[in-house]
């Protein structure tokens, strides 16, 4: 058994020399820091957007039961009114609605037939 | 750890770390090359998680050999036996080169854990506690994968 322990031991794989084995690995290590910066970067970006979010969905929450408390109404009759005012609209102007059908259908195709753009 | 603490780490583990993964390779230096890169950038990037309860080479080493078998299980079905010895070294003897063709193609015929501890053991000088700890196996399995593949490899060679 030695005979073989020997023969790996005076035998070792030998590197050759490549000076620019650690030049690659500091160009990958650079690549790496790029994409770390930018990675943190949208998290921070992503942060702010979400205290904005919750700053903004609180200060409107805050608004509207002030307003609530301040100015209370009769939400039944208030309800009715504006389930008439929109028969009403409707009775006017029936004529008119297969454009904005029709609008919203060429919008909703331009949109998702819109080829994503190239990066 | 700074970028520069870790480069100057690498620049002293390159040649073992090279010379491992070329043995695991069976002498393909280009690919053993391709693998230890992948290994520093993993390790780079890991490095923050790096505690030093081990020897730096100790975990690096460990990142390698986990490179190399995702490599094994990702080229599997497209692998091939070794038909003739890579990277043998330039200007030898025909006779140091014949002896790197055999202990290639003997490797490139021991399966992967074998193949690392012998690597590790023989070539690395490494204790068996090290190699434990770069395999993730107990001692004992170690020992028993070292034995193997020095009888595997005693079928394989001619002395």
């Amino acid at each position: 058994m030695s005979s073989i322990e020997d023969f790996l031991r005076e035998n070792k794989p030998q590197v050759k020399e490549d000076p620019t084995f650690i030049l690659e690995a500091q160009r990958r290590m650079v690549q790496v820091e790029g994409i770390k910066a930018e990675v943190d970067r949208q998290r921070s970006r992503g942060r702010v957007a979400l205290i904005i979010a919750l700053c903004g969905g609180l200060a409107i929450g805050v608004f509207a039961t002030a307003i609530t408390f301040l100015y209370p109404i009769d939400a039944q009759s208030s309800a009715e009114g504006l389930l008439r005012a929109v028969r009403l609209f409707l009775q006017d102007y029936r004529q008119y609605l297969p454009m904005p059908v029709a609008l919203l259908a060429i919008t909703l195709a331009v949109v998702l037939f819109k080829r994503p753009a190239r990066i | 750890m700074t970028q520069e603490r870790f480069i100057s780490e690498v620049r002293q583990q390159q040649e073992p770390l090279r010379r491992f993964l070329l043995a695991l390779c069976a002498g393909d230096g280009a690919l053993a090359d391709d693998i230890a890169q992948d290994a520093l950038v993993r390790a780079y990037v890991a490095s923050g998680s790096f505690l030093g309860l081990s020897k730096f080479s100790t975990w690096l080493f460990r990142i390698a050999y986990n490179c190399y078998i995702d490599h094994c299980r990702k080229a599997r079905p497209e692998k091939a036996p070794v038909e003739e010895a890579r990277n043998l070294p330039g200007g030898d003897s025909s006779d140091k080169s014949f002896r790197y063709q055999q202990l290639y193609l003997a490797l490139d015929r021991l399966p992967e854990k074998e193949k690392a501890a012998i690597a590790l053991f023989y070539f690395e000088d490494r204790s068996i506690k090290e190699i434990s700890s770069i395999l993730d196996m107990p001692q004992g399995t170690v020992k028993y994968q070292l034995s193997m593949g020095r009888q595997h490899l005693k079928q394989y060679i001619q002395l």
